[in-house]
């Protein structure tokens, strides 16, 4: 059934002919913490499977080719460490250096979230527009507040597991075992979520296939912006337009 | 050619064609010729090639065994089939230290007993092919000392007797660790089961002296090459080394008085940790990624559906 098109569409298919103006996404500083994390949580992914799995066949595959287990285990250590470096640095810069008030930055979750998801699924079976969203849509949120716990909690757990006897000083040895039963677990459904979900979002979608560029350049085009994140881009035209007029 | 010339030809070949077979019999063990495949497992034996001889086990006279069929050999202090009193005084002729180590364990204790499939010398070190520690063919070297001791302690039977009642899952329990893991994949330096419950003095961990008795564990972990500093109040004790999920049973326990301390550890309140910790994350993650494949379906399906968005 052939639709007329709608007035966004107009919009995008309007802003492809002359579109010029681009739209910062994530600053640089962002785009280098995203670019650490991608090589450190792939690196930990590749070297932390390979026990997680060990009768899998391509585990000793992958064990020989980084160097045999013990530089394995090196491996693994060091992309750890820095991925923590990373998470303080993230949570340091955000809270203190960031000048935005940290109860008002976009990130955390909102009652307009719940509504959102509830939409999409709507959406999905066609009974309802695609939810507008702001500058961060309720999938969004919940990777990286999903990153967020997912890094605690790998965290404590490895450094527990990297130094059992300084841990087994405070904690039982049973607990010990706990950490590697979180900490594998906990692993691997990260490693599902990025590879199935966030990859879906960011890759594979037919919306931004094969990628969506704002990983690399941190910009956004006008139309992306207004299919994407409408709240965001009328806001920010808002502003601009207010600029212009004063 | 006359004929005394003939005769020194055909016995200077007869000589040729016999010398060598006559070097290989002097060279070879006399017992050869009748127990063809002990001998041949004897050869991979590092006391053959330091030297000995069947006899220096079996006794018996050496001094008759260099003909080709010697049974002579069998007399005087010959032992065919050695019991397992005569392995340990045969092996302490030379092996004094590692003998008296062992006569403390529980193999033995056993085998005074009456149980005499308990562990001897020949059960870990082989029997006629006694290899060295480094040999990776060896029983006991490193990478296949669990499977030597899992003959014995995976064995259903052997294990479940009344007399016994040890745990079969020793092993499976075994790879379940950080250790196993490593060691499958080459890394040597740690530990297997005689790193901590000692390759001659085996005790069990009721046992005070026992290596692997609660208050011994810090030390016995603690060993230099394992994880020195380990400290002295370290709560190693305070768990099962042996884990694995199926040893938790997931029911809830409100009086835990008469469990094991060890297995109590694992309970916060009523509930065993490990069994719904591991559960939790069944579900969470079993939950999560369903629910967001289900997403990413019908987020595929709606754009032939809807046809909106592109």
């Amino acid at each position: 059934m052939k639709r007329a098109k709608t007035k966004l569409e107009k919009d995008i298919s309007l802003e492809k002919e002359q579109s010029e103006i681009t739209f910062k996404r994530f600053t640089f500083n962002q785009l280098v913490q995203h670019w650490v994390m991608i090589a450190t949580f792939m690196t930990l992914v590749v070297t932390g499977m390979a026990v997680k799995f060990p009768d899998s066949w391509w585990s000793p595959v992958i064990i020989n080719l980084v160097g045999g287990f013990e530089m394995r285990t090196q491996i693994h250590h060091t992309a750890g460490i820095v991925m923590v470096i990373l998470g303080i640095y993230h949570i340091i810069y955000h809270v203190f250096v960031d000048k935005e008030p940290l109860l008002e930055r976009r990130i955390w979750p909102t009652l307009k979230d719940t509504q959102d998801f509830w939409k999409t699924i709507l959406f999905y079976f066609g009974k309802e527009e695609q939810p507008k969203y702001g500058r961060y849509s309720w999938k969004e949120k919940f990777d990286y507040w999903g990153a967020f716990w997912g890094m605690v909690m790998l965290c404590v757990t490895g450094l527990i597991m990297m130094f059992p006897f300084v841990a087994m000083t405070y904690i039982p040895y049973a607990y010990v075992h706990l950490a590697t039963i979180i900490h594998t677990d906990e692993a691997l459904l990260a490693t599902l979520f990025i590879f199935i979900v966030h990859w879906w979002n960011v890759h594979y979608s037919p919306e931004v296939f094969p990628m969506s560029k704002a990983w690399l350049t941190g910009n956004l085009t006008e139309g992306q912006m207004m299919h994407e994140h409408p709240l965001e881009y009328e806001e920010a035209m808002r502003q601009a337009h207010m600029k212009d007029y004063k | 050619m006359n004929t005394a010339n003939v005769l020194i030809l055909i016995f200077s070949m007869a000589i040729l064609l016999i010398l060598p077979i006559q070097t290989v019999a002097e060279k070879d063990i006399a017992c050869y010729h009748c127990h063809t495949n002990v001998v041949n497992e004897f050869r991979n034996n590092v006391h053959y090639q330091m030297g000995f001889t069947c006899a220096n086990c079996h006794g018996g006279d050496i001094d008759d065994n260099n003909s080709i069929i010697s049974a002579n050999v069998m007399t005087g202090d010959f032992i065919g089939r050695p019991t397992r009193n005569n392995i340990t005084d045969v092996c302490s002729k030379c092996h004094s230290r590692e003998t008296s180590d062992y006569k403390q364990s529980i193999h033995w204790e056993q085998i005074q007993k009456g149980h005499s499939e308990a562990a001897t010398c020949t059960d870990c070190h082989g029997i006629h092919e006694i290899r060295r520690i480094k040999d990776p063919k060896s029983l006991t070297n490193h990478q296949n000392s669990p499977e030597t001791c899992a003959k014995c302690h995976s064995n259903k039977e052997m294990m479940s007797a009344w007399y016994y009642g040890i745990k079969t899952d020793r092993l499976d329990t075994y790879k379940e660790s950080f250790h196993w893991k490593a060691l499958r994949n080459g890394y040597n330096v740690v530990a297997t089961c005689a790193d901590c419950h000692n390759n001659h003095i085996t005790k069990p961990h009721t046992d005070p002296t026992s290596s692997t008795y609660p208050d011994n564990l810090p030390k016995t972990c603690g060993k230099d090459n394992c994880h020195p500093g380990a400290k002295f109040d370290t709560k190693i004790a305070e768990g099962l080394i042996h884990d694995k999920e199926s040893l938790h049973t997931g029911k809830l326990m409100f009086n835990k008085t008469g469990m094991n301390p060890r297995l109590a550890s694992y309970y916060l309140g009523p509930f065993d940790l490990a069994y719904w910790i591991a559960w939790f994350f069944k579900i969470l993650t079993a939950g999560v990624i369903g629910a967001f494949v289900c997403m990413v379906i019908l987020d595929f399906a709606s754009r032939f559906k809807i046809n909106r968005r592109w």
